[in-house]
């Protein structure tokens, strides 16, 4: 039980992923993002090597479609595994194998995936898709934060009897570096997706902040110093 | 602001980091460990291209001390760095420079590397090495743990109004290229260490769960049955 939604900004290239499920700590299992590479989550009944091989791929060059179509071939538990993959083109590719758990399905659409498992309905992947196309100008980490919580908002996880809570949630972005531009997780809490929104919100307040420091650190204020005009633009 | 401890685990050859810090989200920053290759650490004022970057250069082959010296040449900022590198077989180097915020050092220990700045003074970096040499049989991920907490027992950072707590902590420990072994994080919280050892004491109570689910999927049980049987055993 889990929903996603892999992304390519149309505008920067910058690709990403937001994730929130049941299962603690899922950000382990999003290493799947690499500048100019392509992007790739595998969950239900998760592969462990599919994400790596799949942008070992991505970098040699493979399209979206044929990474799928070898990862499928490479693994007897296929019907299992639930995929997404993005190459640094934008085309969007995924597979919802027949053995995954609850209602479960995808949608994909010229950079997006938006896939989950154990969802209440069909309606939490096309919130999701939603939530992520509502403002298609926007920052790519604000646009898969939206995608998430617009997933949560329609049920999420769950039966329409019994939602089943995001204990753990993750953002992560990565534009033309070889580290990631914004990564961010909640491994375990009782409503990850709202944490990941307080965390997200603090961060983007000290984001360029942090930023400045490393590039210019002779010119660089202590963060004590920082915080203290954070906190009169906030009087 | 930070203290950091970065390890190989001499049974078992895994490489793991652990970090606290003021700062949020600290274990966003820690692109640099992969198994079989080695560990590289860039704090203070950190550069965000060395880690990767010392990453490739361990996997050619260099040691850590000429990795250290490239990096230094590829970078003006140097003296504002601390960085601490651990290859394959546990070889060591580390750099506080002068730019970094006091007090900042290191302790090299047989395998592993103390490092912090904005500290309390070198009790800290003291209490790190050894908390993570008071069960030297233990698993990387708890000796690790106890390093962090170690630090933070004996004064942990301390900047210019005096005290400052960990925000947010990570542990990564690695085993295998294509996934982490342990990647546990807390990106911001009041008492983040505290709040650390919940989350790895939580998941090492799924571990092998997760593991299995994934590699052997036509036997594996609900994720619900498995709380469960958590659940019957507490």
């Amino acid at each position: 039980m889990t929903y996603t939604v892999l992304g390519r900004c149309h505008r920067t290239g910058r690709l990403g992923i937001g994730i929130a499920t049941f299962s603690i700590t899922v950000g382990r299992y999003c290493y799947g993002v690499k500048s100019n590479a392509g992007v790739t989550v595998s969950q239900a009944f998760a592969n462990e090597r599919n994400n790596q091989l799949a942008l070992r791929l991505l970098a040699q060059g493979f399209t979206a479609g044929s990474v799928l179509q070898q990862l499928l071939a490479n693994d007897p538990y296929f019907e299992y595994r639930q995929i997404g993959v993005i190459d640094r083109s934008g085309t969007a590719v995924a597979h919802t194998g027949p053995r995954t758990r609850g209602w479960s399905s995808h949608v994909t659409g010229e950079n997006c995936v938006a896939f989950g498992n154990g969802l209440v309905g069909e309606e939490v992947v096309d919130a999701i898709a939603a939530g992520f196309m509502a403002e298609p100008d926007a920052d790519l980490e604000h646009r898969l934060l939206m995608g998430i919580e617009a997933g949560r908002d329609a049920g999420g996880q769950g039966t329409r009897e019994r939602h089943k809570t995001e204990r753990s949630a993750a953002l992560r972005v990565y534009s033309t570096d070889t580290f990631a531009d914004i990564d961010l997780r909640v491994d375990l809490h009782a409503t990850a997706v709202e944490e990941l929104r307080r965390v997200w919100t603090e961060y983007k307040q000290y984001e360029a902040y942090y930023r400045d420091r490393e590039r210019n650190p002779s010119g660089a204020t202590g963060q004590e110093e920082f915080m203290k005009t954070l906190r009169a633009a906030e009087a | 602001m930070t203290f950091s401890i970065i390890a190989r685990c001499p049974h078992t050859g895994r490489l793991g980091l652990g970090i606290a810090t003021f700062s949020i989200g600290a274990g966003g920053r820690c692109e640099g460990i992969l198994a079989g290759v080695g560990i590289c650490k860039t704090q203070a004022f950190t550069n965000r291209g060395n880690d990767p970057l010392a990453i490739e250069l361990l996997a050619q082959g260099h040691g850590p001390a000429h990795v250290m010296r490239m990096l230094e040449q590829n970078d003006p900022n140097h003296a504002y760095r601390q960085i601490a590198i651990i290859d394959r077989e546990g070889n060591c180097a580390a750099h506080s420079g002068s730019g970094t915020r006091p007090w900042s050092g290191h302790k090299i220990g047989k395998g592993y590397i103390a490092f912090g700045n904005v500290l309390a003074g070198p009790q800290v970096i003291e209490a790190i090495a050894a908390g993570f040499m008071a069960e030297p049989e233990g698993a990387l991920e708890f000796r690790i743990l106890a390093a962090l907490e170690g630090g933070r027992n004996s004064g942990g950072q301390v900047g210019a109004q005096g005290h400052l707590t960990e925000r947010s902590a990570a542990i990564r420990v690695v085993a295998d290229p294509d996934y982490p072994d342990i990647d546990v994080r807390v990106d911001l919280h009041d008492d983040a260490i505290v709040e650390l050892r919940r989350v790895l004491e939580e998941f090492k109570r799924y571990e092998v769960f997760y593991r299995d689910r994934g590699r052997d999927p036509s036997t594996a049980m609900t994720q619900d049955q498995f709380v469960a049987t958590l659940e019957r055993s507490a």
